[in-house]
């Protein structure tokens, strides 16, 4: 691997935050599905919707999907039923059609503080199967949103403009980056 | 010497088993390997007590029912019954359980309660009630339709195997108290649950806005699916007249299936249970270690002298028995235990027929008292938790003892008036 590609994956996810232009969606757990999701859908670039507790600390998160799917199972059920052939997917379901508000269908949070490195980031996401995730401070309160794609194409441009500047690094060809860390 | 260590080794893989202590399947594998490694019986007669008979016949149906759960089959015939009842809670839990029933009698009674639960939580939420009315009457349901054939319920392929009765047999004799009990219960489920059962009307013809076409996934395989299922089940029905077990039948569907439907046999191969079947696979390596020694025999030899041989107490002392052990444990390790004992009955002079039948309704129906009595009640558990309501194991035994406490005495007096008079 080129010093190049090990320093860029190195980088703090703060150093990141203020060249992404992504804003965060944050909601509350007892807010209702289908209010947030038209406030997703008024924010279609956020990808994540981040659950905070009263003081503002994240609690949660919702990938849109799942939203989607929250509100979708309740009027368009065989949709999801026809797919159902494991006991995960009919616990799933079940759990789906019944959720009304956030916390009836938010995921356990997946964070990074903004000491955490980009590779640690890409890593999270990749392992959650997450487009997004959120950066936290030490009290648990969200300070910023990492969209994967955004994050994804300022890294590589990031690159690309150090080559412009610096010149090829002959170790890039060995070994290119990887998306998932 | 050899009969306390094989004593030890089945005591405690037993316990580990009941206790969950670890993974049933790892238990009865290192139960069975043990006996081996330390000599109570060698390779040759482990892997001999090994039914392939059992092990292949699980194996062709879970291919089958696999494939036909993937095409929304299950979905599909749950909603179109749930429409024609039009929302009357009662008459909704009488289908629901009626099509359990009938499925598990003839598929893997954990695909068809995990395929009509989602349907269950989904006609529940709608109208506006508590699941586990429903969802504990698909549990009895399973385990009382699973009673009714040789293939209905892991005990009874056990049993069927041991004794060599054919499907028919089966049929013959455990399909009329199957249908009884049924029916019983459902009075009984009418008088349970009668408060929790109260629909708005508002909200009951909803049920009718669902398109059960929709969830059929593979409207092509599904027609392929169940002409083989049907062919197969003819076939076991007449396996008898042309000498073929029953596991060359399912194994012959299975195959027959994949070819029909130019199926990928790696996907197929995928829905077969190979934690079930190495489970059995323990077991018959353990039992036949406690076989060896002669435990067996002296536990027969034990309730032979207590019920002083004779045929109806023994009987139906084997019947409340099982029916109790497989409150307890799970009823697959209790079966394959009590078969010798059986055999062995047979072998000291008694009649074994009515003791297969009581062996059979005994773990069957028995395994219907307590969450953990049958797979299908540990799985709808599970499932029931994960979608958000719990059925404890206190919530349930009132409901799963009354269950058998209709069941047991009905059995009794079948096995009584038909086997003993």
């Amino acid at each position: 691997m080129s010093d190049r590609y090990r320093i860029a994956r190195q980088t703090p996810v703060a150093v990141c935050q203020k060249n992404l232009a992504i804003e965060p969606l944050l909601v509350e757990p007892d807010d209702d599905l289908l209010a947030v999701m038209r406030r997703a859908a008024a924010q279609p670039a956020t990808r994540l919707v981040g659950v905070v507790d009263p003081d503002g600390r994240l609690i949660g998160m919702l990938p849109i999907l799942r939203l989607a799917e929250s509100v979708v199972a309740r009027v368009v059920p065989e949709a999801f039923l026809g797919d159902i052939s494991d006991i995960a997917g009919a616990a799933q379901f079940g759990h789906t059609v019944e959720a009304r508000v956030v916390k009836d269908a938010m995921l356990p949070p997946a964070t990074v503080q903004p000491t955490a490195t980009l590779v640690d980031a890409f890593r999270l996401m990749h392992q959650r199967r997450l487009s997004g995730l959120y950066v936290v401070d030490a009290n648990g309160r969200p300070t910023g949103y990492l969209d994967l794609l955004e994050l994804a194409i300022v890294y590589v441009e990031a690159i690309e403009a150090s080559e412009r500047e610096t010149g090829p690094d002959p170790g890039d060809e060995v070994e290119p980056p990887r998306a998932d860390g | 010497m050899d009969v306390w260590i094989a004593g030890l080794v089945f005591v405690v893989t037993y316990a580990i088993i009941a206790t969950d202590r670890l993974d049933k399947t790892v238990a009865a594998l290192l139960g069975g390997v043990v006996m081996v490694v330390l000599g109570v019986i060698d390779q040759e007669e482990a892997f001999a007590a090994i039914d392939f008979n059992v092990i292949f016949l699980l194996a062709g149906m879970m291919a089958m029912a696999g494939v036909l759960a993937r095409t929304g089959f299950f979905q599909w015939l749950a909603i179109r019954s749930v429409k024609a009842t039009r929302g009357d809670p009662f008459r909704l839990l009488l289908v629901l359980a009626t099509i359990t029933a009938v499925l598990s009698a003839f598929l893997d009674n954990v695909t068809t309660v995990v395929l009509i639960a989602p349907v269950t939580l989904y006609i529940a939420t709608v109208l506006r009630v508590s699941p586990m009315p429903f969802l504990i009457t698909e549990i009895a349901a399973s385990n009382i339709g699973g009673t009714a054939t040789l293939i209905g319920d892991p005990p009874n392929i056990l049993i069927a195997s041991a004794a060599r009765i054919d499907f028919v047999t089966f049929i013959a004799h455990l399909g009329p108290p199957a249908v009884v009990i049924f029916l019983a219960y459902m009075v009984a489920v009418r008088i349970m649950f009668k408060g929790a059962l109260e629909v708005h009307d508002d909200v009951r013809e909803s049920v009718l806005a669902l398109d059960e076409r929709e969830v059929l996934t593979d409207t092509p395989l599904l027609r392929i699916s169940l002409v083989i299922l049907a062919a197969t089940i003819v076939a076991f029905l007449v396996h008898g007249l042309f000498g073929l077990e029953p596991a060359t039948i399912a194994l012959l569907g299975a195959t027959v299936l994949m070819i029909a439907g130019r199926l990928d046999s790696e996907e197929v191969l995928a829905a077969v249970e190979w934690r079930t079947l190495f489970f059995f696979i323990g077991l018959f390596m353990l039992v036949e270690g406690i076989v060896h020694v002669g435990i067996i025999a002296a536990i027969t030899e034990g309730m032979l002298s207590a019920t002083g041989g004779d045929p109806s107490i023994t009987t139906l002392g084997l019947l409340w028995l099982s029916g109790l052990a497989s409150a307890i444990v799970d009823n697959i390790p209790y079966t394959a235990t009590a078969i010798p004992i059986v055999a062995q009955m047979g072998d000291a002079g008694l009649d074994t027929g009515p003791l297969w039948w009581a062996l059979a309704l005994g773990a069957d129906l028995g395994g219907n008292a307590t969450i953990v009595g049958a797979s299908a009640n540990v799985v709808v558990a599970s499932l029931a938790a994960r979608a958000g309501h719990p059925i404890t194991f206190r919530e349930y035994l009132p409901y799963g003892v009354a269950g058998t406490l209709v069941a047991l005495p009905i059995s009794t007096v079948y096995v009584w008036l038909r086997y003993l008079t």
